[in-house]
């Protein structure tokens, strides 16, 4: 088994957590109301930057993560912004009736970080793997649900939830993320997705870490295969962009959800039910843990095991491409398109505009 | 009769035949004074060993050269070179290139094309001297030479050990993802090389690695520093800590690709004929 700790670089220098740390410190500057608190893991979540900056507005609850959601709602009411941090294992299970009745039933202006998302702490087993939170936490009510690609869009998920007023939940990876921008101006809104890469065969709709393989999927897709990929960045689950979604639904018919994350109830749950919702037929397949606990190891190499990885995204796509045929048919003395996937016909769209 | 050959005379030959031999070509194009000598001449360059097992009782890699340009064939005996170096077994072959011992090897065609040998001659010796060279040379353009021959051997090393079957080598490739690890030197891109591995295949291939961001790199600041950690003057640790490397990706798996990258460099200095495990 691997090592818990990294031999080259200090955890704490690296991108994500670091990025994480220091925006939250930009934010109390500017506000007094920003509070910080911990559940013990101040130093492994990295909300001790704030701590050394403010540490009378920084609360360690102990290893109590009950109490830190409780009193994380309190204090929202009493006027300040608590961003209360753990890991996200913690955060959604362990706490799951303070952030139901506390927080998410009250409405409150708590944002909660949850770190170490999916499996990407991988070494620590898991317990310590979050392989169900988004599933969790998507279904409270009032909450709003961010999964951060890399670092540069932790620092806007975090600007962009103290901007939100009312509960939001922000997962991040342990921190040890691959960088997918190159800065942090490229247009990040809540609530809207970002294409990363512009393609018409197949779409890819990642979050979080799977966004970079995802990007490097569309790459090997157009080098060894002349596939063009379209890769959407869906990094606000909750409220979901419909929009983009259904867009790529459109002109690429054969979607492909990957997510760091169980795919009962998660990213490709979430992007399923807009499909669902609108009617549209597609090739449709969703990559992440089928409904299993994750092995244990490194995270790039779980990444693969789990199929997410780069490699298993181009399988994915390969196979969607050599098995769901995008046809034209006519219907009521218009060309439509219609998808055949796997044997399976789907129906035609039918297209419902009035002729005038 | 000569010494046994081991299996670690056999990787080590694979490594001098397809992985060391074939930067000769590399040597000649970097250098003008020596490219120019054999501008218009079209010949077949082999160095060989003889050994038993190999179809044809040797082996060999040879240079294809048609009006100056050399095209380099690996694995594959010329029935008949104008010129040849012949060893007459594969341990004089190995100390000799490993530069552990000067045992001369039978010279075929040289006093015909004694002109075209004098010129390989002096191509061989300044990889030679390259690549057997303890410190690091002064010039600039020296350095960013033995960076390059170094970033095609090594990756190309492993790739050759992993074909061949070497145990601990092969087991990792057989058990990867498709991955590829890349080296290179800021600011210097024809230095790129990178080595893709996927479920016991390999390929070592030179440039920026083309269908996707590599799983890792290995990015060094300038040549010297490169040539610090290549030669084993200083620590990577160290060196990563003042930022004279990075390693972008996935920096834990830096560590395992370090060791090969040392294993090739053990065989191709010969070290492993003090190894006592056979």
């Amino acid at each position: 088994m691997g090592g818990m700790n990294y031999t080259a670089v200090e955890s704490t220098k690296m991108a994500t957590a670091e990025i994480f740390g220091k925006t939250l410190v930009e934010l109390g500057e500017k506000d007094p109301r920003v509070v910080a608190l911990t559940a013990d893991l101040a130093k492994s979540t990295k909300i001790g930057d704030f701590q050394k900056r403010f540490p009378e507005r920084f609360f360690n609850m102990g290893i109590a993560e009950q109490n830190l959601f409780g009193v994380a709602a309190g204090m929202a009411k009493g006027g300040l912004i608590p961003f209360a941090s753990t890991f996200s294992v913690f955060a959604s299970m362990r706490a799951t009736d303070q952030l139901h009745t506390d927080i998410c039933y009250q409405n409150v202006n708590v944002k909660i970080i949850g770190t170490h998302g999916g499996t990407s702490f991988g070494q620590a087993g898991s317990t310590h793997h979050a392989i169900e939170d988004i599933a969790m936490v998507r279904s409270l009510v009032n909450l709003k649900v961010i999964v951060p690609a890399d670092g540069y869009e932790t620092a806007n998920a975090i600007r962009a939830a103290y901007e939100t007023e009312g509960p939001v939940y922000i997962r991040i990876n342990r921190g040890f993320d691959q960088t997918v921008y190159t800065g942090e101006h490229y247009g990040f809104q809540l609530g809207k997705g970002v294409l990363m890469t512009e393609g018409d065969d197949v779409t890819i709709i990642a979050n979080g870490s799977c966004v970079f393989q995802a990007i490097q999927a569309a790459r090997v897709l157009e080098y060894d295969y002349g596939i063009h990929a379209r890769v959407i960045n869906l990094h606000t689950i909750k409220p979901i962009d419909r929009e983009i979604i259904l867009q790529a639904v459109e002109d690429t018919r054969r979607i492909i959800t990957v997510e760091d994350h169980t795919v009962l109830g998660g990213l490709g749950t979430a992007v399923g039910e807009v499909i669902l919702d609108s009617g549209h037929a597609c090739a449709f397949r969703k990559l992440g843990l089928n409904d299993c606990f994750s092995a244990i190891g490194f995270h790039e190499d779980l990444m693969h095991i789990n199929g997410i990885d780069t490699e298993n995204i181009v399988k994915a796509a390969v196979h969607m491409m050599q098995h769901a045929q995008v046809v034209e048919m006519e219907s009521g003395g218009r060309v439509v398109k219609a998808v055949r996937f796997e044997g399976r016909d789907l129906e035609a769209e039918i297209d419902w505009t009035d002729e005038v | 009769m000569g010494k046994r050959i081991t299996q670690d005379d056999l990787y080590a030959a694979r490594i001098f035949f397809n992985s060391a031999l074939p930067l000769l070509r590399v040597v000649i194009e970097s250098r003008r004074e020596l490219s120019s000598a054999f501008r218009g001449k079209s010949f077949v360059f082999q160095v060989s060993a003889l050994y038993p097992r190999a179809p044809g009782g040797k082996m060999a890699t040879h240079f294809v050269v048609e009006n100056g340009r050399f095209t380099v064939k690996v694995d594959a005996v010329h029935p008949s070179p104008d010129i040849e170096l012949e060893f007459s077994d594969l341990h004089k072959f190995i100390l000799f290139f490993s530069g552990r011992g000067m045992p001369l090897p039978r010279m075929r065609g040289v006093l015909k094309n004694a002109a075209t040998f004098a010129s390989l001659l002096r191509a061989l010796l300044l990889m030679a001297s390259l690549l057997q060279a303890s410190d690091a040379p002064k010039k600039l353009q020296d350095q960013v030479l033995l960076v390059k021959l170094y970033f095609y051997l090594l990756p190309n090393g492993i790739s050759q050990l992993n074909k061949a079957g070497h145990q601990k080598i092969h087991q990792w490739a057989l058990q990867s993802p498709d991955r590829a690890y890349a080296f290179a030197v800021t600011g210097y891109p024809a230095l790129n090389s990178y080595l893709r591995v996927k479920e016991g295949n390999s390929k070592a291939g030179r440039g920026e690695y083309p269908r996707c961001k590599p799983f890792l790199t290995l990015r060094f600041d300038s040549p010297r520093h490169a040539l610090d950690i290549l030669m084993s003057k200083a620590d990577m640790i160290d060196y990563i800590s003042k930022q004279y490397l990075t390693v972008e990706g996935a920096p834990e798996f830096a560590a395992l690709i370090g060791e090969f990258l040392f294993t090739v460099g053990d065989y191709a200095k010969g070290l492993y004929l003090d190894w006592k495990t056979e």
